[in-house]
C-alpha cells in the first residue's frame, strides 16, 4: 500500500513539474500575495493623510491651531481653501480626506465668551482614512477648547495641577491589547493572506483531481492505486500537502519572525494552525470535487466559497453583527475557524482550550473527503470530461 | 463605381461582425461555465454581499466591567456605557482575571476597569482614571468601545466641571461656555451613518463586473482554444481588416451582455439596499462606457495567454482582493507605496472603482475624475491593440495547425 502511495506521489510530482500552472499557484503567486499585502501596508498606521483647512478667521490663534494640527503624525495639511464648498470639491476630487472649517469671528467669540463653533468634515466613504483624520481633528478641537479654558483658569491663579484636574477629571486610560500601534498590517495581513493561501489550495486541489479526467489519465491513476480511491487520493495529495505546508510555514515564519507580528500564543498554536489550515482547505477541495465530479463546477464552487470566506471570516466586519442566518452559515467556512483560532490562541495568547470548538471544527473538515470517496472512484472510472 | 465598392465593403463588414457576434452569443449561452460567470455570479453575489453587510454598523459590543470602586460615579459611568448605542455592559466581574477569561471565551470585546479610588479621588477634586482594555483583533469593536468611553468620560467631565465652576458661573449658559469655550461639530460626509457596507460595497460591485468579465471571457476563449476553433475564424481573416471584425464582433457580444448586468449591479442593487447613489445618468454613462470597454479588451487580451480553460480561474479569482486594495477603498490611496500605485494603473478596475465612488457615493462630476476617465480610454486603446496583435498571432498559429 505504501509502495502504491509513493508511486502515485512520484507520478504527481512529474505532473506538477510538467504543468507550469502548479508552480504559479502553489509557489509564485502565494509568495507574491504575501509580499503584496505586507509591503502595501508596511506603514502600519496610515501617516500624513492629506487634509485641508478653511480658515476664514485667519487670526494668530487659529493659525496656531492649524500649525498644531499640521504637527500631528497621521495628518498633513496640503491645502488652504477659501470656502467650505471649495474644500468639499477638493474632497470629491480625492485630494483631501477631511477639512477643518473655522468660520469668521471664531477668535473674537472665544475672547468674548460667546461659544463660537468650528466644524470638521471627513470623508466617511474611505473608512480608514476617514476615521484616522477624524480622530486628529477631534483632538485638535478638544485641545483648542481646553486651551481657552486653561488661559481663563491661569488668569484666576490656579496651579497647573488644578487646571489639568479641572479640564479632565476622568481620564480614559486606553490599552490596545497586543497591537498597541493599531497596526493595519498586523490586523489585515494576518487574516487576509492566509485566506488567499487557502484559496489557492481550494482551487488547485479540485483542479489536480479534475484534470485527471480532462486529460484522460483517470483510469491509469486509479489502476495505480488498485482502484482504491483512498490510496489514490492520499498519493496524489501527499506532494501537494508538503508544498502547501512549506509555503504556509514560510508565511508564518515571515510574519512572526521577520516582521515580528505579535504572537504571544507561541509556536505550538502557530504550527498546529498552519497544518490544520492546509489540510482543511485540501479536504474541502476534495469534498467539493467528490460532490460535483466536474472540474468546472467544483472549481467554481470552491472559488465562490473562498471569496465569501473573506467576508464571513469576520476579520473586518464582525460576524456577531451580521444577520443570524449568516452567522450560522459562517461555521461552514474553514477560514472563519482559522481566524477564530488565530485571534484567540495566537494573537491574544489564550490557551488552546479557549477556542476548542473552532479547532474541532477545523478537524471536522478533514473528515469530509471520506464521505465522497466512492463518488470520486465512480467518477474516475466511469465519467467523461464535459467542458 | 467607387461608391458601390465601398457600400459592398461596409455591407460585408457588418455581416461579418454580426456573424461573429451571433456565434459568440450562442457560445456564451451554451457554455455553462461562461453562463455562471456572466449571469449567475453578477446576479447573486451582490445580493449575498449586501445581505452579509446589511446591518452596516456594529451595535451593542459586549463589554465586561470590573468595578472595584463601587461608587456612585463609577456606576454612572457604567450606566452611560450600557445606554450608549455602540456598547453594552454584558458582565460584571470581580477582578481583571475573570474579565480576561471572558475575553478569551469571546464573550466580550473589551474590559473597563475602575480602580478602588475612582470615586474617592473625584470627590476629593483630584483626577482619576478608568482603564479600557480593547481586543485589537477587530477594529470596528475597538473603535466602538474606545469612542464610547471617550464620549462618556467627556460628558461626565462637563458635569463635574459645572459643579466645580458654579462659583464662577452665574447662569446656565455661562456654565456651558465654561466647560466648552470652543464648540465643535463633527460631520461625516457622503456616508453619514458611517456604514461599513455603504463604504465597501460600491467598490465591490464595480470589481465584480471586471472579475466576472475576465473569468467569462477567459473560459470561453479557453474552450475555443482547446477545440482549436480559431481555424474557423481563419476564413474570415482572408477578408481585409477581418481581424477587427473578429475582435469587434466578440467585444460587441460581451458589451451587450454587460450593459444589462452593469445596469443591474450599479443601478438596481444599490437602490435595493439603500447605498448612497447620487450620480447623474450622463456622468455614469461617461465613466462606465470606457470602463466596460477597457475591461472587455483587457479580458480578451488576458484570455490569449491562457492555455486551458480552467487555468483562468486559478489566475483570476485570487486577484480580486489585491485589486480591491489597489483601488484605495480600504487602505488609503495616498499611502499606497509608489510601486504598487504604478502597478494599479495597469488595471481598469482601479480607475473604475475610484471613478464610481466619486460619482455615485460622493456626488462628484465627470470633471472630478478626469484622471481615471482619461486613463480608462487609454487602457481601452492599448488593450484593444494588444488584443488585435495577440489574436493575429493565435489565428496564424491555428492556420498552421490546420
Amino acid at each position: 500500500m505504501l509502495r502504491k502511495i509513493i508511486n502515485i506521489a512520484g507520478r504527481e510530482c512529474r505532473q506538477m513539474y510538467r504543468n507550469p500552472i502548479y508552480l504559479f499557484c502553489m509557489l509564485l503567486l502565494p509568495v507574491f500575495v504575501m509580499v503584496f499585502f505586507t509591503t502595501l501596508m508596511q506603514e502600519g498606521q496610515p501617516q500624513q493623510l492629506p487634509i485641508g483647512i478653511v480658515d476664514q478667521d485667519n487670526t494668530s490663534t487659529t493659525r496656531k491651531l492649524v500649525k498644531n494640527l499640521d504637527a500631528f503624525q497621521s495628518t498633513a495639511i496640503v491645502g488652504h481653501y477659501p470656502s467650505p464648498n471649495d474644500a468639499r470639491m477638493a474632497m470629491q476630487r480625492g485630494e483631501i480626506y477631511a477639512f477643518l472649517y473655522i468660520p469668521k469671528g471664531t477668535t473674537a467669540g472665544m475672547m468674548t465668551s460667546t461659544q463660537p463653533r468650528v466644524s470638521f468634515y471627513y470623508n466617511a466613504v474611505v473608512m480608514v482614512a476617514g476615521s484616522t483624520t477624524m480622530k486628529d481633528l477631534k483632538t485638535i478641537c478638544t485641545l483648542g477648547s481646553a486651551g481657552v479654558g486653561k488661559t481663563k483658569l491661569e488668569m484666576l491663579g490656579k496651579t497647573e495641577d488644578e487646571i489639568m484636574t479641572f479640564l479632565q477629571p476622568i481620564k480614559v486610560d486606553l490599552h490596545m491589547l497586543n497591537n498597541p500601534w493599531a497596526n493595519y498590517n498586523v490586523y489585515l495581513s494576518a487574516s487576509l493572506v492566509p485566506g488567499l493561501l487557502m484559496l489557492f489550495i481550494f482551487l488547485i486541489t479540485p483542479y489536480s483531481i479534475g484534470t485527471e479526467l480532462k486529460f484522460g489519465h483517470s483510469k491509469e491513476w486509479m489502476e495505480m492505486a488498485g482502484n482504491n480511491p483512498l490510496i489514490a487520493i492520499a498519493g496524489k495529495m501527499l506532494p501537494q500537502t508538503l508544498v502547501h505546508m512549506l509555503v504556509f510555514y514560510g508565511f508564518e515564519f515571515y510574519i512572526y519572525h521577520i516582521l515580528q507580528f505579535p504572537h504571544p500564543g507561541g509556536v505550538i498554536p502557530i504550527l498546529l494552525l498552519g497544518w490544520l489550515a492546509v489540510l482543511s482547505a485540501q479536504a474541502f477541495g476534495i469534498f467539493c470535487f467528490g460532490l460535483m465530479p466536474s472540474l468546472r463546477m467544483s472549481m467554481s464552487v470552491c472559488s465562490l466559497w473562498a471569496m465569501l470566506s473573506f467576508s464571513l471570516a469576520g476579520a473586518t466586519f464582525p460576524v456577531s453583527a451580521m444577520d443570524p442566518f449568516i452567522q450560522g452559515v459562517a461555521w461552514l467556512f474553514p477560514l472563519r475557524h482559522y481566524y477564530q483560532c488565530y485571534q484567540v490562541c495566537i494573537f491574544n495568547g489564550f490557551g488552546l482550550h479557549y477556542a476548542w470548538i473552532h479547532w474541532v471544527c477545523l478537524m471536522c473538515f478533514l473528515i469530509l473527503p471520506a464521505l465522497v470517496l466512492r463518488n470520486i472512484r465512480r467518477a474516475m472510472l466511469e465519467y467523461e470530461y464535459i467542458p | 463605381m467607387n461608391m458601390s465598392k465601398l457600400w459592398n465593403r461596409i455591407k460585408e463588414a457588418v455581416h461579418d461582425l454580426a456573424y461573429i457576434w451571433a456565434e459568440e452569443m450562442k457560445m456564451c449561452i451554451r457554455d455553462e461555465g461562461v453562463l455562471i460567470f456572466f449571469i449567475v455570479v453578477p446576479l447573486a453575489y451582490p445580493l449575498l454581499y449586501s445581505w452579509i453587510y446589511n446591518n452596516e454598523v456594529v451595535r451593542d459590543v459586549p463589554v465586561a466591567v470590573v468595578d472595584l470602586s463601587h461608587s456612585a460615579e463609577s456606576r454612572e459611568f457604567i450606566r452611560r456605557v450600557d445606554a450608549s448605542a455602540d456598547t453594552k455592559v454584558a458582565f460584571y466581574c470581580n477582578n481583571i482575571a475573570e474579565a480576561k477569561d471572558l475575553m478569551g471565551r469571546q464573550k466580550v470585546n473589551g474590559v473597563m476597569f475602575f480602580p478602588d479610588d475612582f470615586g474617592v479621588r473625584l470627590n476629593r477634586g483630584e483626577s482619576s482614571s478608568v482603564s479600557v482594555y480593547c481586543d485589537m483583533s477587530l477594529m470596528l469593536t475597538y473603535k466602538a468601545i474606545y469612542m464610547t468611553a471617550m464620549t462618556v468620560s467627556s460628558e461626565m467631565n462637563s458635569g463635574i466641571q459645572i459643579q466645580g465652576s458654579s462659583i464662577m458661573a452665574t447662569t446656565e449658559r455661562d456654565e456651558q461656555i465654561t466647560t466648552k469655550p470652543l464648540d465643535f461639530e463633527e460631520v461625516p460626509m457622503f456616508n453619514s451613518t458611517q456604514g461599513y457596507g455603504n463604504s465597501i460595497l460600491p467598490g465591490v460591485l464595480v470589481l465584480i463586473i471586471q472579475q466576472t468579465l475576465l473569468l467569462g471571457i477567459g473560459l470561453s476563449a479557453g474552450t475555443s482554444r482547446e477545440e482549436n476553433r480559431f481555424s474557423k475564424l481563419s476564413e474570415m481573416r482572408t477578408h481585409q481588416n477581418g481581424l477587427f471584425r473578429i475582435v469587434g464582433g466578440k467585444a460587441l457580444c460581451y458589451f451587450m451582455i454587460y450593459s444589462v448586468m452593469t445596469s443591474y449591479l450599479l443601478l438596481i442593487v444599490p437602490r435595493i439596499f439603500g447605498f448612497t447613489t447620487i450620480a447623474t445618468a450622463a456622468d455614469l454613462i461617461g465613466l462606465l462606457l470606457p470602463f466596460l470597454l477597457a475591461c472587455i479588451f483587457f479580458g480578451m487580451f488576458l484570455s490569449c495567454l491562457i492555455r486551458y480553460r480552467e487555468n483562468v480561474m486559478l489566475i483570476v479569482v485570487f486577484t480580486s482582493l489585491p485589486f480591491l486594495f489597489l483601488s484605495g477603498i480600504s487602505w488609503p490611496l495616498s499611502n499606497i507605496p509608489p510601486f504598487w500605485q504604478g502597478v494599479s494603473w495597469l488595471f481598469p478596475g482601479t480607475f473604475g472603482i475610484r471613478g464610481f465612488l466619486t460619482l455615485s457615493s460622493m456626488g462628484g462630476t465627470l470633471g472630478d475624475i478626469e484622471i481615471p476617465y482619461i486613463a480608462l480610454w487609454i487602457q481601452t486603446g492599448v488593450y484593444f491593440l494588444a488584443t488585435c496583435i495577440s489574436y493575429n498571432i493565435q489565428i496564424k498559429a491555428s492556420q498552421e495547425k490546420v
